[in-house]
């Protein structure tokens, strides 16, 4: 038997409908009226209410003239089981230079004290000012950003791009640089975390 | 489970691994060059230690595409003008998380010019084919190549669809001339599972499973022996050559991580003339 699946039967059929729809399929994916819940990887919708979508000729532009607040929400590459012991493990990440590496803070749903820590480093990385742009990207599919975009515009920043060609469309033109994960985020309580 | 496997399928398609857009090349001298270097600086002393690695020699040479169709299928070749002075070849794709994706040693049956495997590309990177040369140098060589999602990408079936007749193996003879290497085609039946692909309607990674070792040998020589790991394409294409002196015939062996050991014997022809 194969291991009962743990989406609700609803997310998964979303999924299945969107997946069967082309990369760049005029069928747009909705929005959904929270969080998106479901696998973070997947189509997403070409719009975020609140927050306006940009691509990387425009995080480019938005770089060089209002230095906006860049949030990678790109997952920590996983260590598999059963690779050789003594073998060589060794991650690396690349993104746009000068990014916040948050990752897991596209989760559809984030544990009360996740949203605190996420509340209080885009506050400090801001200057608690709501007009500074910010920019959520992580990899193309990715609800992460998507997921992340919300909560900021739920935040009260008006000023919320989204990039959702993320990464891949960012190297094509231009330099990345190695990020670590945000120590301070990373750092957050995590009694609730681990699921 | 048949609509949970009809839906991988189907899912596959949205996580092909393709990206292609306009886009100028890899950019000049910076900051970002600089961080590349550092990361090979790292990597190599963790595999070779303080040996010496020399760049800008000949004895080496990568072919790659500078922009892959499939980051999960990227074709590399390694040419080897110097073959008979070589007597390993280290592949390895700095930016993988398991950056050391391929160790060959040659045998006595080798023949070192040409050799070519296909492997998983996770981000743009660095590709570096280290020589290790018959009297103890190394020599390396570089290659850049824009390919994104190799490591993760789904294999587009389910589990059970992938590892059918795993362990199967074909071989391909090129064309035989007396006395002239011969050009074979090794391909063998494995998903090769990286460990970080994830069934998107589960949501459960599919645990690594990936050929750690595979040794080829003519008669009673080696032409060489290859350590491998999930940085191999899934379903393994090596292309390599030997020298066919003796009747053969040519021995495959290969292992996995998780205890599987397959072997076959192919008789080789002898040349036409």
């Amino acid at each position: 038997m194969r291991p009962v699946l743990r989406l609700p039967i609803v997310t998964a059929a979303a999924v299945f409908l969107t997946a069967a729809a082309p990369a760049d399929s005029p069928v747009g994916v909705r929005e959904p009226d929270g969080y998106w819940q479901g696998a973070l990887h997947g189509y997403t919708p070409q719009t975020l209410a609140g927050a306006t979508v940009v691509d990387a000729g425009e995080v480019a532009k938005l770089i060089q003239e209002h230095k906006p607040v860049l949030l990678d929400v790109s997952e920590i590459d996983r260590k598999p089981a059963g690779l050789p012991p003594g073998g060589l493990w060794f991650p690396i990440h690349r993104n746009i230079p000068g990014s916040t590496w948050l990752p897991a803070s596209g989760e559809g749903e984030l544990d009360a004290a996740a949203q605190d820590a996420l509340k209080a480093r885009v506050a400090d990385l801001t200057g608690g000012d709501l007009e500074r742009p910010i920019v959520t990207y992580c990899h193309p599919d990715c609800w992460g950003s998507w997921n992340l975009g919300k909560r900021l515009v739920a935040l009260g920043y008006r000023n919320v791009h989204w990039f959702p060609q993320g990464i891949e469309g960012w190297q094509d033109g231009h330099d990345t640089a190695v990020s670590r994960p945000d120590a301070r985020w990373a750092a957050r309580p995590k009694s609730t975390v681990g699921q | 489970m048949a609509s949970s496997r009809r839906t991988t399928a189907l899912l596959a398609g949205l996580t092909l691994p393709i990206l292609i857009a306009a886009g100028s090349a890899h950019a000049a001298a910076g900051d970002s060059d600089n961080q590349r270097a550092e990361r090979w600086g790292e990597i190599k002393q963790q595999i070779f230690g303080d040996a010496k690695i020399q760049s800008g020699g000949k004895a080496v040479k990568i072919d790659a595409p500078k922009r892959a169709d499939d980051a999960s299928l990227v074709p590399i070749t390694l040419t080897v003008p110097d073959k008979d002075n070589v007597a390993e070849l280290s592949l390895i794709i700095d930016d993988n998380p398991t950056p050391y994706a391929a160790h060959v040693v040659f045998g006595p049956a080798a023949d070192p010019s040409e050799l070519k495997l296909r492997v998983r590309v996770n981000n743009y990177t660095d590709v570096h084919a280290v020589a290790k040369m018959k009297d103890g140098t190394f020599q390396e060589a570089t290659e850049y190549v824009k390919a994104s999602g190799g490591c993760s990408a789904p294999m587009g079936m389910s589990d059970e669809e992938a590892m059918q007749g795993m362990g199967d193996m074909r071989m391909k003879f090129g064309e035989r001339q007396p006395g002239k290497p011969v050009q074979a085609t090794l391909m063998i039946r494995h998903p090769n599972f990286s460990g970080m692909q994830m069934n998107q309607v589960t949501r459960d990674y599919t645990p690594a499973r990936y050929i750690q070792k595979i040794t080829v040998s003519y008669g009673e020589k080696s032409v060489f022996t290859m350590d491998g790991d999930i940085s191999i394409s899934a379903n393994p294409v090596i292309n390599f050559g030997y020298l066919p002196d003796g009747a053969g015939p040519m021995k495959v062996t290969a292992t996995d991580n998780q205890g599987g050991h397959w072997e076959k014997s192919f008789p080789v022809r002898s040349a036409s003339n």
